[in-house]
């Protein structure tokens, strides 16, 4: 990897900031022969706003970004840019940027030129396109590099470019399609920042498609969650995390502990959990207040669950393994009266790590956890399962 | 061959077995190579190759180029390639320049119209496409210009369509004259120029077309800066290809043209068959190569200067 991508130097002044437009979709729907891609999606985004469409490969987030930037053209539902409706327009009449996955830059043309060309196509007079191409290009720390072409830089070079040539012109909104996709872990969080720290400057509104989770929460103001063509959360990270909507939305984001029981007691400020287990479990209220209190799921996060002695908390159990990952302890137990295949995963800090074997209690805060009614169909996507 | 004994040399010597040092330098470092196994085996796969090429191809051009340097009484001359340059001769040379270049013209525009569009298709259909272009290749030449006269000739499929729609000045004359010649070898080039357009035209990543679309380009200028920029080295390629077949080619003009379409091929083959003349042929020969080279060149030269436009249309 060349140097040049290790840093890239401060920016001495943001040329026009606050250049980023508000954009709302409404019943957004498509279909591909039979099969509902995208169904009845509505967003309102705020000018300046960093919005991630999260979900795994199928979810919808591509197809609906593909609407937005008018690749593909939606069955109904309407798209409004800065107050202007685009849903019919070509997207050349749309005025969006994009950011691609595999970069796409020009081959035949240098870095310079690939940056200049929407502003040469805009008839930008010569000596604003020398200046703004010139402050573009130096803000992302490619200054050096302005006559090499695309294939003599590396990747992460390249997808600076592609960058550059999507902010150049100013878009009220610029779309990325999993830019860092095809970037190793290093380069991603770099750039990350980056474009984090870009976004932040120009106040530019950002509709970013990742199914990274770590990526969507570093980088977003809010996150769209998507599964099976509809959104199920659109939340900042925080609230995904703390307040999950349903329970794959729990499971994709925090890789929650799920605790099957029946309801024994609600109240307007708690849900009461009789654990298969045996254990007592309280919760917050259901989230879906008409569902009749039988069975639950109840999602706790691994580092929302402490240890108490055993017989006393919600749960009792062995611990399996315990495995140090830095400052954090990753532990299982199983508990006593469960499954064969249920264990518990906790995260603990290091000083606090019981030994294997140990019979423990395991305690959570009501407000960490969440209940959701139990049909089989609330889908835990088949994914979360590989995920460490 | 020394070159390329000496080249494999350089690689270091085990200290145990000496290397005949009685004359230092190239030469021990030759026969050092030579004593290596892997030279030796490289020699043994070259040499039917380097056989073959000697006796039919070095061998040829150079009994040729003696041939057309021959006078009538012995000794050496210039004069078959005085007559070349002089009166018909001259004529008939510039006839095949101009025909070479109209053809290559219209199979390019041709070929990229086809090509372009077999570009769009579904792989099954590109394939068929592709196919029905190039199986016509596999019949021989002399039935398709045969073809070509009954389609094009005054009571041909072409002109009765022509006059049934009461297009005026038709019935044409479409053969025995250039536009006969130029649609005829067309015909027999296109295969060679859709082929290589669509090569390069395949290899265009269409998302990049999309990418130029989302900055707000239209299609007209995503053709001009993005798309055409992308296929000229094909365009470029295929152009002197076709300029190159057309200059030597015989069958065509020689069946589809009249007197004044006569191209050199047709001058070769009348001088050899009608006039004996073996000298005057052969200096035709060797002026068709040295075009065939300029063609070449012609072709490194434009690709240099496209690299030098490039850079400097960097230079802003």
């Amino acid at each position: 990897m060349p140097e040049l991508d290790v840093k890239a130097p401060k920016i001495t002044r943001p040329p026009d900031a606050g250049t980023g437009k508000p954009l709302s979709v409404t019943g957004l729907r498509k279909t591909y022969g039979g099969v509902t891609a995208v169904d009845e999606v509505s967003m309102e985004i705020a000018a300046g706003e960093f919005v991630t469409f999260l979900g795994s490969s199928g979810s919808g987030k591509t197809t609906t970004l593909m609407m937005i930037a008018g690749f593909c053209e939606p069955d109904s539902g309407s798209i409004v840019v800065g107050g202007r409706d685009v849903t019919r327009l070509a997207p050349q009449k749309r005025g969006l940027g994009f950011v691609f996955q595999q970069y796409l830059l020009f081959p035949h043309m240098t870095v310079w030129d690939n940056v200049a060309f929407p502003l040469q196509l805009r008839g930008t007079p010569k000596a604003e396109l020398r200046r703004r191409v010139g402050e573009t290009l130096e803000m992302a720390g490619l200054s050096g590099m302005t006559r090499r072409r695309p294939r003599e830089l590396s990747g992460g070079q390249q997808q600076r470019v592609a960058l550059c040539r999507a902010l150049v012109y100013r878009p009220p909104v610029i779309l990325m399609d999993e830019p860092l996709g095809a970037l190793d872990k290093k380069l991603r969080d770099q750039l990350q920042t980056e474009i984090k720290r870009i976004q932040r400057e120009l106040g530019l509104t950002v509709i970013y498609v990742t199914h990274d989770q770590e990526e969507a929460l570093v980088l977003s103001d809010r996150i769209a969650v998507m599964r099976d063509g509809r959104i199920d959360q659109f939340d900042s990270p925080r609230e995904l995390f703390e307040v999950p909507r349903t329970p794959f939305v729990a499971d994709f984001l925090g890789a929650a502990n799920f605790l099957t029981g029946s309801v024994e007691e609600r109240t307007s400020e708690h849900t009461r959990v009789r654990l298969d287990t045996g254990g007592l479990l309280t919760a917050r209220p259901l989230a879906n207040a008409d569902a009749d209190g039988g069975r639950v799921r109840a999602a706790v996060q691994p580092g929302r669950i402490g240890l108490c002695p055993a017989d006393t908390g919600f749960c009792t159990g062995t611990v399996e393994t315990v495995t140090y990952v830095g400052t954090l302890v990753r532990v299982t137990v199983r508990p006593v009266g469960g499954a064969d295949t249920d264990v518990v995963r906790l995260e603990l800090p290091a000083g606090r790590a019981p030994a294997p074997g140990e019979h423990v209690g395991l305690t959570a805060e009501f407000t960490d956890v969440s209940v959701f009614p139990d049909p089989e169909d609330a889908g835990v996507h088949p994914d979360a399962e590989h995920r460490g | 061959m020394s070159m390329a004994g000496s080249a494999l040399a350089t690689q270091p010597q085990p200290q145990s077995q000496p290397a005949p040092t009685a004359t230092p330098g190239r030469m021990s470092r030759l026969r050092r190579a030579l004593a290596e196994r892997r030279t030796r085996y490289g020699l043994l796969n070259a040499a039917p190759v380097v056989v073959y090429l000697l006796i039919l191809f070095v061998y040829p051009i150079f009994s040729t180029l003696l041939l057309s340097l021959k006078g009538e009484e012995g000794g050496w001359t210039l004069h078959w390639y005085a007559d070349a340059f002089q009166g018909a001769n001259l004529e008939i040379l510039l006839t095949t320049l101009r025909i070479s270049a109209e053809t290559s013209l219209l199979s390019l525009v041709i070929g990229f119209l086809l090509a372009n569009a077999v570009t769009r298709l579904k792989p099954l259909w590109a394939g068929l496409v592709m196919l029905v272009v190039i199986v016509p290749h596999f019949i021989s030449a002399l039935v398709r210009t045969y073809g070509w006269i009954i389609l094009l000739g005054e009571h041909g499929v072409v002109n009765n369509v022509l006059t049934d729609l009461h297009i005026p000045g038709a019935p044409f004359q479409l053969l025995y004259n250039e536009i006969g010649v130029v649609i005829g070898t067309t015909s027999v080039m296109l295969p060679y120029t859709v082929l290589l357009l669509y090569a390069v035209m395949r290899a265009v990543d269409r998302r990049l077309l999309a990418a130029a679309a989302s900055m707000g380009a239209g299609r007209i200028t995503i053709f001009r800066r993005v798309y055409l920029p992308l296929v000229a080295p094909g365009l470029v390629n295929a152009g002197v290809l076709c300029f190159i077949l057309c200059l030597g080619y015989y069958l065509t003009p020689a069946l589809m043209g009249g007197p004044k379409q006569t191209m050199v091929a047709s001058l070769i083959d009348d001088q050899v068959m009608k006039q004996n003349q073996w000298n005057g042929a052969s200096a035709l020969g060797i002026i068709l190569l040295l075009l065939t080279f300029a063609g070449l060149l012609l072709l490194r030269l434009l690709k240099s200067a496209g690299e030098a436009y490039r850079k400097r249309g960097t230079a802003s």
